[in-house]
C-alpha cells in the first residue's frame, strides 16, 4: 500500500512520540508500580496481586465507585436530553439562534474548577436565601447531605457541558437532507412522526459520539468534584477520580492509588467500548 | 527524488521534535552547570529553597535579599508551592525526577520516615540549640535532629472582644467546660441585640477542623502531648471521648446553620470578620485575613481563649506546623551556607530582628521578644508557651490522613448517621489498621 511506505511511518513518528511518552509510556510504568511498594520515590519489593485483592475490601473506593457509577447514569440521560433539546431549540427558525447558540455553550468555556465555587455559591447562599424569602425548605442545606450533593454535581456538569453536546447534535441535524422531511410532510407525517422516525434515526451516530464523550467525562470528573463538594459530607460524594487521588497523595499510598486507577481505566475502557459497540450497530446509513 | 525529499522531511521533523524535548533539559542543565561554575569563580554559593508556604513568599523574598546585602557570595532562590498535598505533590516529583531542592520543608515525623535518607543532620547546629523545648520532638529520630523548626502556631476558641463585653460575659474567666457553656447560652440570648446570627461559626465541611484540631485537644493526653508518642503509638482510645463529643455538640448546636456545608473561609471571613460569629475554633493563622478585611478589628478586637480541658484548664495548643531541613546530597558548601543562613535567621540578634518585622509569627526560638510580635494573637499564644501554659499538638503524629477519616466521621455524626460510640469505635480500627 502506498500509505505503508517509510515517508508515512516518519511522518507519524513525532506524534506517536509524543503519544507513547504522556500516554502509553506512563500506563505502562503505571501499570508495573501497581504490583509493587512504590512509594512515589522508590520501592523494594513485588507484592504482586495485593493491592488488587485490598481493592475488593475496600468500602470507601467500593462506595466511590457506586456514586461515580449512578452519577454517570443520571448524567449521560440528562446531558444527551437537554444536548439533543437545546440542539433542536436552535436548529428552528428563530431570529435569536445564533445568540442563544453563544450563550447555551458558553459555560463551557469555563474551567469545571472556577464553576465548582460558582455553583457551591448558589447552592450555599443563593439557595439559602431564596428559602428564606420564599419559605421552600427544601432550598435550605444544599450539599449538606448526600442526595442534594449528588444532584448539585448533576446539575453543575449538566450546565457546563450541555452546550458542548449541543453542538455535536448541531451539526447532524444540520446534515439532514430537507428533502427526506420535505418528503414526510407530504406524506402527511405531524411534527412527532417527523421527529421520531425521520430526524431521530439519522441521528444517532450523534448519539454514539455523546454518549461516548458524556459517559467517559463523567466517569472521570474531577475538579468540579474537588470544587463543589470536595467529596462531602463525610466522603459520601467523592468520586472514583477523588478517591484515587487521596489515596495516592493524602493517604501517600501511591502504589495503592496507581492499582486503583489501572481498575478504573478497564472499566471505563470496557464500559466505553461495549457501547460505542452497540451504538453503532443501531446506526444507519442513508 | 521525491520520495527521498519526503522522507528527508520526515526525519528532520521527527528528530526536530525530540531533539527539542531533549534539548531543554541539556539546556537547563548546561544553565545550571554554568550558573555553578561562575559561582564557584567568583566564590558565590546558590541555595535553592523550596516549601509550601505560599503567604510568606514576597516576605521571604525581602528577607533573604536582607542576608544576601551582607553576604554577597550567597545566592538565595526562593520557590513556593501553595498549601497541604499539592506541595508534597511537587516535592515528591522533585525528587523522583532528580531535581531536588537544596533546602526544602517537612511536616513532621511520618514525611521525616519518607525523607530521612536525603536530609542532613542539625544536631549540633547553633539554632537546634536555640529552640525551644519540644518543638524539635517532630523532626528527631533516634535522637538525632535533622530539622529546624519554622515557627510555632496555637490555636483554640477566638473570639469578638467587643461581642463579649457588650453581652457582659468575661472571656478571661472561662476556664471549665461548664463557664464556657454558660457564656454560650449567655451569648444565645441576646443574638438579635449583639447582632449575631450564631455564637459559633463550625465549619463542618472542613475534615480537619474538627478531625485534627478539636480531636487534638482529647486525644493528646493519650500521648502526654507528644508528636512522637503518637507517632509510635499502635492504638488510640479516646479516654476523653465523652468530652470531645460534649464540646462537638456544643459548637454544633449554637452554631450558624446548616453546618455541614460551611468551609473555612466562610467561617472566617463571611461569618467571624464580620462579625455574624462570636467565636470560632481556629488559630492564629487566621490574623492575616482578619487584617485583610479589616485591621481595626483584627488588631484591637479578637481575643484568644483556650478550649476547656479537665485538668488542662487554660492551656493552648501550641506546635509546629513545618521544618526547614537541607539535602544532604547537595554540594558540601551548600550545605554549610544553608546552615549559616538559618543560624544567622533564628539566633543573630539582625537576623531576629528582620524576622520579627517581616514574618508575623510566633517563634519557636528563644531570645524574640512578644512585644514586637504584630499580631496580638500570636503574641498571647507566645506568652502562653513561654509559661508553658500549653499542650502538644499530637495530631502531627496521626497515622497518615486519619484526622480526615476521624473528620469524616465526626461529620457522619453532626447529620445524624452515626453515633458516637461508631465514631469512636471506627476511628480506633482505622488507627490500628493504619499502624499494623
Amino acid at each position: 500500500m502506498r500509505n505503508k511506505d517509510v515517508s508515512f511511518w516518519l511522518f507519524l513518528s513525532p506524534v506517536l512520540a509524543a503519544l507513547g511518552l504522556v500516554v502509553l509510556i506512563p500506563l505502562i510504568v503505571g501499570v508495573f508500580y501497581s504490583f509493587t511498594d512504590w512509594n512515589g520515590l522508590g520501592f523494594s519489593q513485588f507484592i504482586g496481586l495485593d493491592h488488587y485483592a485490598r481493592l475488593l475490601g475496600d468500602e470507601r473506593f467500593l462506595s466511590s465507585l457506586w456514586f461515580t457509577i449512578q452519577f454517570a447514569f443520571v448524567t449521560v440521560i440528562v446531558l444527551n436530553v437537554m444536548g439533543l433539546g437545546l440542539a433542536l431549540l436552535v436548529t428552528q427558525k428563530l431570529k435569536s439562534s445564533n445568540l442563544l447558540r453563544t450563550i447555551f455553550f458558553m459555560p463551557n468555556l469555563i474551567g469545571g474548577l472556577i464553576l465548582g465555587f460558582i455553583w457551591q455559591f448558589i447552592f450555599i447562599s443563593v439557595f439559602g436565601d431564596l428559602s428564606g424569602i420564599l419559605g421552600i425548605e427544601g432550598l435550605n442545606g444544599w450539599l449538606t447531605t448526600s442526595t442534594t450533593g449528588f444532584w448539585g454535581l448533576v446539575i453543575l456538569t449538566s450546565w457546563q457541558l450541555a452546550g458542548y453536546i449541543m453542538i455535536i447534535y448541531i451539526a447532524y441535524l444540520q446534515s439532514i437532507p430537507e428533502e427526506l422531511l420535505e418528503a414526510a410532510k407530504v406524506d402527511g407525517a405531524n411534527p412527532f412522526q417527523r421527529f421520531r422516525s425521520v430526524t431521530f434515526p439519522l441521528v444517532a451516530p450523534a448519539f454514539t459520539v455523546s454518549m461516548f464523550l458524556t459517559l467517559s467525562t463523567a466517569f472521570k470528573i474531577y475538579d468540579q468534584n474537588l470544587s463543589l463538594t470536595n467529596g462531602g459530607p463525610f466522603n459520601s460524594t467523592e468520586m472514583v477520580a477523588m478517591n484515587i487521588v487521596y489515596t495516592a497523595f493524602s493517604s501517600n499510598e501511591m502504589a495503592y492509588g496507581q492499582a486503583k486507577a489501572v481498575i478504573f481505566f478497564l472499566f471505563v475502557a470496557v464500559i466505553a467500548v461495549t457501547q460505542v459497540y452497540y451504538n453503532k450497530k443501531k446506526e444507519v446509513d442513508m | 527524488m521525491k520520495k527521498r525529499m519526503s522522507v528527508l522531511a520526515g526525519v528532520s521533523l521527527s528528530s526536530a521534535v525530540l531533539l527539542s524535548a531533549c534539548g531543554g533539559n541539556e539546556e537547563s542543565g548546561a544553565s545550571e552547570n554554568g550558573s555553578s561554575n561562575s559561582s564557584s569563580s567568583e566564590d558565590t554559593v546558590t541555595i535553592e529553597i523550596f516549601q509550601g508556604k505560599v503567604e510568606f513568599r514576597d516576605q521571604f523574598l525581602e528577607l533573604a535579599e536582607r542576608y544576601q546585602e551582607e553576604n554577597p557570595d550567597v545566592q538565595i532562590e526562593f520557590s513556593a508551592v501553595g498549601g497541604g498535598s499539592d506541595y508534597f505533590t511537587s516535592l515528591r516529583s522533585r525528587f523522583s525526577s532528580g531535581d531536588e531542592p537544596d533546602v526544602f520543608s517537612l511536616a513532621g515525623p511520618s514525611e521525616l520516615e519518607d525523607y530521612v535518607d536525603y536530609v542532613e543532620d542539625l544536631s549540633d547546629m547553633e539554632v537546634t540549640e536555640a529552640a525551644l523545648e519540644g518543638t524539635l520532638d517532630g523532626i528527631t529520630q533516634d535522637e538525632t535532629v535533622y530539622g529546624i523548626p519554622f515557627n510555632q502556631e496555637g490555636y483554640g476558641f477566638i473570639y469578638n472582644k467587643a461581642v463579649f463585653e457588650e453581652a457582659g460575659v468575661d472571656a478571661e474567666s472561662i476556664q471549665s467546660y461548664a463557664d464556657l457553656e454558660e457564656a454560650v447560652q449567655t451569648l444565645d440570648e441576646q443574638k438579635e441585640e449583639l447582632g449575631i446570627e450564631g455564637v459559633f461559626a463550625l465549619p463542618g465541611a472542613e475534615a480537619w477542623v474538627m478531625g485534627n484540631h478539636l480531636a487534638n485537644v482529647y486525644l493528646q493526653g493519650e500521648f502526654n502531648g507528644d508528636v512522637m508518642e503518637a507517632y509510635e503509638s499502635p492504638s488510640v482510645s479516646f479516654e476523653e471521648g465523652d468530652q470531645f463529643q460534649q464540646m462537638l455538640d456544643l459548637q454544633q448546636e449554637y452554631s450558624i446553620q446548616p453546618v455541614l456545608n460551611m468551609d473555612y473561609s466562610q467561617q472566617v471571613e463571611q461569618y467571624f470578620s464580620l462579625g455574624s460569629a462570636a467565636v470560632i475554633q481556629q488559630g492564629d493563622w487566621i490574623y492575616p485575613t482578619l487584617q485583610q478585611m479589616d485591621p481595626e478589628f483584627a488588631d484591637n478586637n479578637v481575643g484568644i481563649m483556650s478550649i476547656p480541658l479537665e485538668g488542662e484548664e487554660g492551656k493552648v495548643p501550641v506546635g509546629v506546623p513545618n521544618y526547614w531541613v537541607i539535602n544532604k546530597n547537595s554540594d558540601a558548601e551548600v550545605v554549610e551556607a544553608s546552615k549559616d543562613f538559618f543560624n544567622w535567621m533564628y539566633t543573630s540578634e539582625e537576623g531576629i530582628e528582620v524576622v520579627q518585622e517581616l514574618l508575623n509569627f510566633i517563634p519557636a526560638h528563644e531570645n524574640f521578644d512578644p512585644e514586637a510580635i504584630a499580631s496580638s494573637l500570636s503574641r498571647d499564644i507566645y506568652e502562653k508557651s513561654l509559661e508553658g501554659e500549653t499542650i502538644g499538638w499530637a495530631f502531627l503524629g496521626y497515622p497518615t490522613a486519619w484526622g480526615d477519616d476521624l473528620g469524616a466521621y465526626t461529620q457522619e455524626y453532626m447529620a445524624g448517621e452515626r453515633e458516637w460510640q461508631e465514631v469512636e469505635e471506627a476511628a480506633i480500627a482505622e488507627w490500628e489498621e493504619r499502624r499494623q
